[in-house]
């Protein structure tokens, strides 16, 4: 967008296994939401290859990126993005609707979602009724909702105090778990040390990518 | 599109936006509202003017003498022009497949008196083809007939007034009144919807009139229906023929109106046709213009929505919502409101238009209102305005970049 063009990525050369945890990690401006972004199919990269489940992603019409969107991706925002008018299991069933499913195994399934992310008895509350936390489980039950091959974290625990992001990573370790591969920017330490692995980025590179020991979450909880 | 879904979603945006959906719809009910008064108030006008000629047979022509203008056929001007009793038969006899019914007229006044009471009225004098021709509606008793012309009868057909000021309450049928002084024998009774003048007046056979007073054969007007299959130009044609032939037989200019005047119906109701039809027209476009900016007043308050739900729509698109599915939610939440407020103000106006129509009756404005035809093509004009309007922001909504949406964080 705008006039000025600017490079922020400078060559990426990444992947990501089935079943791995990802900590994005970088300054503010090194480009890491950027990298989301293209990832997440919210935006292009000028020039390169991205290839998603061995399907090739590129030169998209913006219904096919809506449909990969719902199909490939959950996303998990730093402001929960919750609609504020829906209660939290419209929010979870909003997905599945933009998958036609039908209007019952809809609400039987965001049911189960939210039961998972422990949220059963807030069903029908409005985000404005719900702490920061149970918002960001709500997020993250929708994003699962779709039962995405990807689910894409920015900052998912930046607007959050430190034991409330513990829960939220331990949830996102659970999930992880169960096999979902799941990326996650941050420029937290204590929570890029509860991925699997860290990519860190600077000025448009990544200087690091490396494997780590898991911290589980559930001891600070 | 028609799912329970998309609709739980539009009342949902409604119930929680209800300043902005009331505002939304004023505009348009309010335009709605005034077009259907404007309409109504023109079809009042309409219905005011053709009750005021309604009074008398559409396809009448008449025949009036005055006094001439203009010095022709070796006659001054400033002559006096009077039509007899052989005017009458000449026209008759000359046009007998033109003309529908003929009589003449022969105004004259009297001094009426049953028993006690005595009252000062107008009289007609005319032949009994002028009930058809003046639409007289006999309510008792009859009108005269030919026989009563022949045999000059001293018979009256009194109007409702007249009956009412002389006779109180006694049954006017079959009684004499006397007119200056010899006895009538009362026939019948007529009334005359929208003037009480006009049923303050006595018809009687003209021969009788022109016999026992003054013993006289001149008439002073001449009135006619033509063949009521003419068509307008058929109409003016014969009028036309009518006119050249009378101011022949009476030496009057062709051009001179004043010597002797043919007054053609038809003219005169063409012209107000025309005249209600171009104010028909006029209203029609002065409730479009205002329909445009209640369209134009959506169309605003929709671009308004829209930027207000950047951010939500950023969020359904990136749960993959798909351009069209957000058109359809835009373009069906402003058609929804459109025609639902839009409804409401021709509901509005209906009622008030059944309300209060019927008891206005004034000779200019009479009983406004709608035809179904209007009610009609004002909903479809609604829905069709409620797509417009949601048209363009729809497609700007389906165009948010996600990530620009959603990066006000």
């Amino acid at each position: 967008m705008g006039s000025n063009s600017l490079h922020v990525l400078k060559g990426i050369n990444f992947k990501a296994e089935d079943g791995e945890l990802v900590a994005i990690m970088g300054s503010s401006g090194s480009g890491k939401s950027t990298l989301l972004n293209i990832l997440g199919m919210l935006d292009v990269a000028d020039t390169g290859e991205y290839t998603l489940d061995g399907v090739p992603i590129k030169d998209l019409s913006e219904t096919k990126a809506a449909q990969y969107r719902n199909k490939f991706l959950g996303f998990i925002f730093q402001s929960f993005n919750l609609i504020n008018y829906k209660s939290a299991l419209e929010n979870v069933a909003l997905p599945l609707y933009y998958q036609k499913v039908g209007r019952k195994e809809r609400q039987e399934k965001a049911m189960s979602y939210l039961e998972k992310v422990g949220l059963k008895e807030w069903a029908s509350h409005l985000p404005s009724e719900l702490s920061g936390g149970q918002k960001q489980r709500v997020a993250i039950a929708r994003a699962m909702a779709a039962e995405p091959k990807v689910l894409l974290a920015d900052e998912p625990t930046g607007a959050l105090d430190s034991t409330t992001s513990y829960e939220v990573m331990d949830l996102i370790q659970k999930i992880n778990d169960e096999g979902n591969t799941i990326l996650v920017v941050t420029h937290e330490e204590d929570i890029a040390h509860m991925c699997k692995r860290i990519v860190h980025l600077k000025d448009g590179v990544i200087v690091e990518d490396k494997k780590i020991k898991q911290v589980r979450a559930q001891q600070h909880v | 599109m028609f799912d329970r879904d998309i609709w739980q979603e539009i009342f949902h945006t409604l119930k929680n936006n209800k300043l902005r959906t009331f505002l939304t719809g004023f505009s348009v009910g309010w335009a709605i509202f005034i077009l259907v008064m404007l309409l109504a108030s023109v079809n009042g006008m309409q219905n005011g003017f053709t009750s005021q000629f309604n009074d008398d047979a559409t396809n009448s022509i008449f025949i009036r003498p005055g006094t001439t203008a203009k010095a022709y056929g070796g006659f001054e001007a400033g002559r006096r022009i009077q039509l007899k009793n052989d005017d009458f038969e000449y026209v008759k006899n000359s046009f007998p497949k033109d003309i529908e019914y003929i009589s003449s007229r022969y105004f004259t006044g009297t001094t009426a008196r049953y028993k006690s009471e005595t009252g000062s009225y107008s009289v007609q004098a005319v032949h009994p083809d002028h009930q058809i021709i003046e639409k007289t509606i006999i309510t008792e008793g009859r009108f005269f007939n030919n026989a009563d012309v022949l045999n000059k009868a001293k018979v009256a057909v009194i109007g409702r007034k007249v009956a009412e000021d002389l006779f109180k309450k006694e049954e006017p049928l079959g009684k004499y009144v006397e007119f200056n002084g010899l006895p009538f024998k009362v026939i019948g009774i007529f009334t005359d919807d929208g003037d009480d003048n006009a049923e303050r007046r006595i018809y009687a056979p003209i021969s009788t009139y022109q016999g026992i007073y003054g013993n006289t054969n001149v008439i002073n007007q001449l009135v006619l229906t033509y063949n009521p299959t003419y068509d307008l130009t058929k109409a003016l044609e014969f009028s036309g023929r009518l006119e050249e032939l009378m101011k022949r037989r009476h030496k009057v200019a062709p051009d001179d109106q004043a010597g002797i005047n043919v007054w053609n119906y038809a003219e005169a109701f063409d012209d107000i046709s025309s005249f209600s039809a171009v104010l028909n027209t006029i209203s029609i476009g002065v409730g479009f213009l205002i329909l445009i900016a209640g369209i134009v007043g959506i169309g605003n308050i929709m671009v308004f929505t829209i930027k207000e739900r950047t951010k939500e729509i950023g969020v359904r698109k990136a749960l993959g919502a798909q351009p069209k599915q957000i058109i359809n939610l835009v373009l069906l939440e402003s058609t929804f409101i459109t025609a639902l407020s839009g409804f409401i103000g021709l509901i509005f106006a209906w009622i008030i238009l059944s309300v209060i129509g019927p008891t206005i009756n004034t000779p200019a404005f009479t009983n406004p209102s709608v035809s179904l035809s209007t009610v009609v093509t004002a909903t479809i004009i609604l829905i069709v305005a409620g797509v417009l309007a949601g048209l363009i922001p729809a497609i700007k909504a389906a165009n948010v970049k996600p990530i620009v949406a959603l990066s006000d964080k």
